[in-house]
């Protein structure tokens, strides 16, 4: 059985030395990957204690970064309210957001006007 | 709390109810909205607003970036015969994916948490043919706070 005290150490952002919670819960990680398919068609078979966690703060920044972006096209329409519409157009203005192209485009809006060049601007 | 749900999975407490399935596979597959729009809120301006659709949007990205991310992680131990995903391997799928900028900040992170916390191998009590595999390099049990 995994030593919990020393996880929720971790959880509440001890490692990255904030306070709060900015942790994301580390069995709905886990679950989330073992429902990935691999290439092969399989299902993720074992997983390192440490992988949820390294997902925990990869997420977080994974996050951060989207809604960054979808902010600036929130502005872009004088708004201060983001909508999906936000995130789906910066989902397709960043190219190494391609993977969630079909799954918002949806909800992209046209008339948003699309940033290129913003890719490798992590601000 | 995050405690709650560790500890609900270790005694096998997950919902078995069939009539609860629908439900709980839809949760089941998200990460919770408190967190997501927590995450979101606190990286804008306090003036900002976020819709709650933007939420569930956010939300199901973030699901897509965990499967995407973790296929490629699996791969890569696939073609090595190893069976245990571990954080260098998802670190090294950022990067193989583009995602350099969060590759880097991130396998600092991971070296940190090493450093504290040792490694403690796979979650999963099956057994583990390839343990070592996970103790990459040296785990130097430093005082936390460098």
């Amino acid at each position: 059985m995994r030593q919990a005290g020393i996880y929720s150490g971790i959880l509440s952002g001890g490692i990255s030395g904030k306070t709060g919670p900015h942790s994301l819960p580390l069995a709905r990680i886990k679950k989330i990957m073992k429902k990935s398919g691999g290439g092969g068609g399989d299902d993720v078979k074992m997983i390192s204690g440490e992988a949820p966690i390294v997902f925990s703060k990869a997420c977080e920044l994974f996050i951060q970064e989207l809604t960054k972006r979808s902010w600036m096209l929130t502005l872009q329409g004088k708004r201060r309210i983001v909508h999906k519409e936000d995130v789906a157009s910066a989902v397709i203005a960043t190219d190494v957001f391609d993977f969630l192209v079909t799954l918002v485009s949806d909800d992209a809006d046209p008339t948003i006007n699309i940033l290129h060049h913003q890719n490798g601007n992590t601000s | 709390m995050d405690l709650d749900g560790n500890m609900k999975l270790n005694i096998g407490a997950e919902a078995s109810n069939s009539h609860e399935e629908g439900i709980t596979k839809e949760q089941d597959r998200l990460l919770p909205i408190a967190n997501v729009g927590r995450i979101m809120k606190e990286i804008l301006p306090p003036n900002a607003k976020i819709s709650k659709e933007a939420k569930e949007t956010m939300q199901e990205c973030a699901s897509e970036f965990i499967s995407f991310v973790t296929s490629e992680a699996s791969d890569k131990c696939r073609k090595e015969r190893r069976k245990t995903v571990n954080g260098n391997d998802v670190c090294w799928a950022l990067g193989a994916l583009g995602l350099d900028n969060l590759a880097g900040p991130l396998r600092r992170y991971l070296h940190r948490y090493r450093e504290v916390e040792g490694d403690h191998g796979a979650i999963n009590s099956n057994h583990q043919d390839d343990h070592k595999a996970t103790n990459s390099g040296a785990i130097a049990k430093t005082s936390f706070g460098q």
